[in-house]
């Protein structure tokens, strides 16, 4: 079974990959445009899809993957299953700083949530500014001497007060 | 007088619509100030006729089809259907009104008043037919079911047809109808090689996205097209399925285990039938490939199903193959 290696690529000039895995393809696209719109100091790829594993004929000309961001919609449950089945097929040493997890239309509040994102415009845009600081960290292009392991520790929970309002 | 009451009804519920009958009503109204006694009954009737031609996607509307064409069926001329059609209806029914318009299109319109040995037509009810010279479909809005027989008859006689059956179609909208069995929508056929285009979204245009599922992306909105035809379809609105099986579910032994049927009806329903099941088989929400019992909406004509026991397909009831 072919896994997704985090390691096994050179990594580009100046350049962050994000690969996002969304069952339903409804936030991706919009969350993807966020991310290239923003005005970064490097530059920013995205790659689409619905589940891994990802298709073979890609292989060369994909990119190496700096973090995958991994999105659940809270109200189908197809969505969660689809992001199980697709964990099976990421090599273990992504866990190690380069995986993260987002969920949307989540109207319950959750303990170790990692990323809450509402699917207004001013939602996508702050989940979109959020995951490019993780990337800058994932891909190794942070000024600060942080690695992705520590950041994992130092963001327990960003569930933001709007979702508290609710 | 009642001309006068329904052509005062009739006015007000023409000045509504559009420019034609803006004009035509004004017409009336002038008919109206210069003489009541030159306005009848037939005048109204034309105007309404002009209403529905206009407005066709009001009512319900059924097809019918029309089978076993004799040798001179493709023979028949318009005045030739025409006179046969008003022949036989004359004959059997004494009080009975008949209008014929051909529109522009090839469609024949035929408008029928119903009333019976003792009572005159009543105007009130009228029955519209549609049908396309040729062609071996029938749309029949508002028809009840004693007069049924007579329709019947007089088409199967005008069009030198051996039978006419249930098309198991019924829309509001005629004009979708009509698309989607004389075949004026965007049918997409099976090959190869080239594959449609998808509608391209501005969203993911940038060129730092890209997509990993896009060979399997085309290949959903390919198998979509190819059964529900490319955007827009015709505007269906329901599709009914009624079950007359045997449950066969695992667990429930109380469900499972019993002679009869388990039966139950199945309806789908939206503003545009056709456009929603092909959004759902491209975006990957049902699996592929489509279900022929979905499938056999376009190819078959039909929104109404019975599924019996007998096969995986659909009843076998009014499946007339179609051409």
């Amino acid at each position: 079974m072919a896994l997704l290696t985090p390691y096994s690529k050179v990594p580009e000039l100046n350049t962050a990959t994000v690969l996002l895995v969304e069952n339903e393809e409804e936030l991706q696209s919009k969350l993807a445009n966020a991310l290239v719109r923003n005005e970064n100091d490097f530059n920013v790829n995205v790659r689409l899809a619905r589940k891994l594993p990802l298709p073979v004929e890609n292989k060369e000309t994909r990119p190496r993957i700096d973090l995958i961001v991994f999105i659940v919609n809270l109200l189908s449950e197809r969505s969660l299953q689809s992001v199980e089945s697709s964990l099976a097929h990421l090599h273990s040493d992504c866990f190690l700083g380069k995986v993260c997890f987002l969920v949307t239309d989540g109207r319950c509040v959750l303990r170790h949530v990692t990323l809450s994102v509402s699917q207004t415009a001013d939602g996508v845009n702050a989940a979109a500014v959020r995951l490019l600081n993780i990337l800058k960290v994932s891909a190794g292009m942070s000024p600060i001497a942080t690695t992705a392991l520590y950041l994992s520790s130092l963001t327990r929970c960003s569930v933001t007060s709007e979702l508290e309002e609710d | 007088h009642i001309s006068y009451k329904f052509s005062c009804f009739l006015f007000i519920f023409f000045s509504t619509s559009n420019q034609n009958i803006i004009m035509l009503a004004d017409y009336m109204k002038c008919c109206i100030t210069i003489s009541m006694n030159r306005l009848n009954l037939k005048h109204i009737t034309n105007l309404e006729m002009i209403y529905h031609i206009e407005n066709p996607d009001q009512g319900t509307w059924h097809a019918c089809q029309l089978a076993e064409a004799q040798d001179d069926a493709v023979c028949v001329e318009l005045t030739q259907f025409k006179e046969q059609f008003k022949a036989h209806l004359h004959g059997v029914i004494r009080h009975i009104s008949i209008k014929m318009k051909k529109h522009e299109d090839e469609a024949i319109w035929i408008r029928i008043a119903w009333g019976d040995n003792f009572s005159k037509p009543n105007h009130l009810k009228p029955t519209y037919v549609v049908h396309h010279l040729h062609t071996s479909y029938v749309f029949i809005s508002n028809l009840m079911a004693k007069h049924k027989i007579f329709l019947c008859q007089a088409l199967v006689i005008a069009t030198k047809h051996g039978s006419i059956k249930d098309g198991h179609l019924s829309t509001r909208s005629l004009t979708a109808m009509r698309d989607l069995l004389l075949r004026r929508y965007q049918q997409v056929f099976p090959n190869a090689h080239s594959r449609i285009p998808q509608e391209r979204n501005t969203l993911s245009s940038h060129p730092c996205i890209g997509k990993e599922h896009s060979d399997h992306e085309e290949m959903r909105h390919q198998m979509s097209c190819e059964a529900f035809g490319q955007s827009p379809s015709p505007k269906l609105e329901t599709a009914v399925y009624r079950l007359e099986t045997r449950y066969r579910g695992n667990g429930n032994h109380t469900l499972s285990d019993r002679e009869e049927f388990f039966r139950g009806v199945v309806r789908f329903s939206s503003s545009s039938l056709l456009d929603s099941l092909r959004h759902c088989v491209a975006s990957g929400m049902a699996e592929g490939p489509v279900t022929p019992l979905l499938s056999a909406i376009t190819q078959r004509g039909r929104n109404y199903f019975v599924i019996t026991d007998k096969g995986p397909g659909v009843s076998s009831q009014a499946s007339a193959q179609r051409p």
